[in-house]
């Protein structure tokens, strides 16, 4: 047993080694990126021809399915773009680095793209967690880097190549806790959330603008990605007496699961939560469970004339419907492209023309962006009938 | 009596899940007993197993209960390739514990991706043995695929004893397990033996992967996310003893779930590597690991 143990020690040395060493190449990379980078413009303008955006998307690992639909939204975007003429003349170029739904993953396709210094801008992630991870490298690399994340705090962090080419979650918290309270009477609400960085704020800013609609949060519990058995939890939810389930569920894996179970154990509530309960995938595995269930969305396939326009050319030229995986890097890509147009790659005058872009009519909605580098904000209330999305009523807040 | 209620509802469901990390910790057992490694690729055969199900089942209209036994079978002769790949051309080297188990390190996280390439990102959906999602006893609500785990387990489980206790085949594997120079002197046909036992041991896996299937959704993690629970049931059980595996498996699983009700849901997955953490200080070795010691 001695032996089996020294054994097991080697193996854990061994793993440190090599967390160390992918480390250290981390730590290396930035310095290339930025150096590269100053001389980045000038050599992509003289270079002609294309201009280069970077794509992090998860291609492989546990968000795998989002990853694809982000790609196909980018890709459309870039094709669409190039039909038209391109940019002043110059063709559009995706470059996509796979971020494997992981943080350390994200880290190294962000300065996988950037590394190369004719890529003068960068689709980030949807998923919270990274942006905050690759924020670092963000700022020292200096090139606008659109995310759809929807944490509040990633826009103010004091990091001004950051834009939000969605809504953040200040505003679809408030818009789930006045529905909860004002549209389904929730008294007693019950919150299950992810505990990753989007879940975790999300989940807070639900239990403080629900506390505030005059609603008692009566169980608040999270959960870690990818779980499986959500009976504990559900039981908990039963027995806390909630009229109304809200939640902040990362992954829609985990949301149709959790669905599935919730109705298997025959729990009889209202359940209202954030993007990823309403969106395709979870609808595509668990249709029938879903039926009746309300969510916000910040991109809704027939919610204006903008979000029909792509939802008719997604569904041509890939077969299903668009969700927000990749509405927004398309909105994004259009954003950038439209800037671009204005006032060439500068990353400094890329980065003020960005923040000009006002009544932007995007897929997601209506562009303004603020001072802080959030482009959208506004959330639709949705039901999901008859395995469709039904938009109800669109809240808008100002600010 | 909804407290009852409640406790009953986490009792079946930690005692189902805990069956699945019991079944794949069997696994680990055994290729740790009979030729002294840790295979890491274990959980993937019970990913693979899940998607063989897929295709037999929801492609090939394949009856459950046959798709079973032909799933089986087959990550039974997957088990055997693997071996030949991860294991057979190391086994001879000094010191082989280390390589053969990165080497069935690096077998995991190629199988994990190569079932991505072949079935894509979609999670899969494989539809039970019973019609019925839920069965309402008494207030409570079973999954009946939960008490098909529960049953298939011991049953298994029995057989198992049975097979190396009272078969000719069985005891010539322990005789190999526990000196296989002094094995191949009497005539036992080593290597015919160390490889029955990674099949075997592939089946285990592959059940729990099958079984658990329909109630979670195939997706190429699947597999990791039980062995890393699996992992530390056997280390609980003393990561030699048929025994303490089904036991370790079994209390993981049930304090897990009721930690996570009682305790923090947040916290759920901490449960298991706290136990494990706390066993490897206190008790390494495990609950009924006297026959390695004996062995080392």
């Amino acid at each position: 047993m001695k032996k089996f143990i020294k054994q097991a020690g080697a193996v854990l040395t061994i793993g440190a080694l090599l967390a160390g060493v992918t480390g250290c190449g981390s730590q290396a990379a930035p310095a290339n990126g930025s150096t590269a980078k100053s001389s980045g413009s000038g050599s992509s303008a003289s270079s002609g021809g294309e201009i280069k955006i970077g794509l992090m998307a998860d291609m492989t690992g546990p968000a795998a399915l989002s990853g694809k639909e982000k790609l196909n939204g980018a890709q459309l975007a870039v094709d669409e773009i190039n039909a038209a003429g391109g940019i002043n003349g110059k063709k559009l170029k995706l470059v996509t680095e796979d971020d494997q739904g992981t943080n350390q993953g994200g880290v190294a396709s962000f300065q996988k793209l950037v590394s190369d210094p004719s890529i003068v801008a960068v689709v980030g992630s949807i998923r919270s967690t990274i942006v905050q991870a690759t924020d670092t490298y963000v700022k020292k690399t200096q090139i606008p880097v659109m995310i759809g994340g929807t944490n509040p705090g990633l826009t103010h962090a004091g990091d001004k190549w950051v834009f939000r080419a969605r809504p953040n979650d200040n505003y679809s918290s408030k818009a789930l806790a006045s529905y909860i309270t004002q549209d389904l009477k929730g008294k007693k609400v019950a919150i299950l959330h992810d505990t990753d960085a989007f879940g975790s704020a999300g989940g807070k800013l639900l239990d403080q603008d629900l506390k505030q609609m005059g609603a008692t949060v009566v169980s608040d519990q999270g959960y870690t990605t990818a779980t499986k058995d959500y009976t504990a939890y559900l039981e908990n939810i039963k027995k806390s007496g909630a009229d109304v389930l809200g939640t902040y569920m990362t992954n829609s894996e985990d949301a149709a699961q959790m669905i599935r179970q919730l109705r298997q154990l025959g729990l009889n509530i209202k359940v209202a939560g954030s993007p990823s309960i309403i969106d395709q995938v979870t609808i595509k595995l668990a249709k029938q469970q879903l039926e009746g269930v309300y969510g916000v969305a910040d991109f809704v396939t027939n919610g204006n004339d903008a979000a029909k326009k792509f939802t008719a050319a997604y569904k041509a030229k890939y077969g299903n419907n668009p969700d927000n995986y990749s509405s927004y890097p398309y909105d994004a890509i259009n954003i950038l492209a439209n800037a671009m147009k204005k006032v060439g790659t500068d990353p400094n005058k890329l980065r003020q023309a960005i923040l000009d872009t006002q009544h932007y009519q995007g897929a997601e909605g209506e562009y303004n962006f603020d001072k802080n580098g959030d482009g959208l904000h506004s959330y639709t209330v949705v039901e999901i009938k008859g395995g469709k999305v039904v938009p109800i009523k669109t809240v808008s807040f100002t600010n | 009596m909804s407290n009852f209620d409640m406790i009953a509802q986490l009792f079946v469901s930690g005692l189902a899940v805990g069956s699945i990390y019991a079944l794949v910790a069997l696994g680990y057992v055994l290729v740790y007993v009979s030729v002294n490694v840790v295979n890491f690729a274990q959980g993937d055969f019970a990913m693979i197993a899940a998607y063989f199900m897929v295709t037999l089942v929801v492609g090939l209209h394949v009856p459950w209960l046959i798709a079973l036994i032909i799933g089986i079978l087959l990550i039974g002769i997957f088990g055997f390739v693997f071996q030949l790949g991860t294991f057979q051309p190391l086994k001879n080297r000094k010191r082989a514990f280390l390589p053969i188990m990165i080497s069935t390190v690096g077998g995991s996280i190629f199988l994990e991706h190569l079932f991505l390439l072949v079935y894509g990102p979609y999670p899969q959906k494989l539809p039970g043995l019973f019609a019925v999602d839920t069965i309402n006893i008494a207030g409570v609500h079973v999954y009946p695929q939960y008490i098909l785990i529960l049953v298939v387990t011991i049953i298994m489980v029995a057989l198992l004893m049975w097979f190396f206790e009272k078969t000719m085949i069985g005891r010539q594997m322990q005789a190999t397990a526990q000196d296989p120079s002094t094995a191949r002197l009497m005539g036992i046909r080593v290597t015919l033996m160390t490889t029955l036992t990674w099949m075997i041991s592939a089946s285990l896996g592959g059940l729990a992967g099958i079984l658990i299937a329909p109630v979670f959704m195939v997706t190429t993690t699947m597999g990791s996310l039980i062995a890393l629970k699996a992992f530390a049931a056997s280390i609980v059980g003393g990561f030699s003893s048929v025994k303490g595996a089904i036991i370790g498996g079994i209390s993981i699983g049930l304090i897990e779930t009721f930690g996570a009700a009682y305790i923090s849901g947040a916290y759920r997955d901490a449960f298991a590597f706290v136990i494990l953490v706390l066993f490897l200080i206190f008790k390494p070795y495990g609950l009924f690991g006297e026959k390695v010691s004996q062995k080392v």
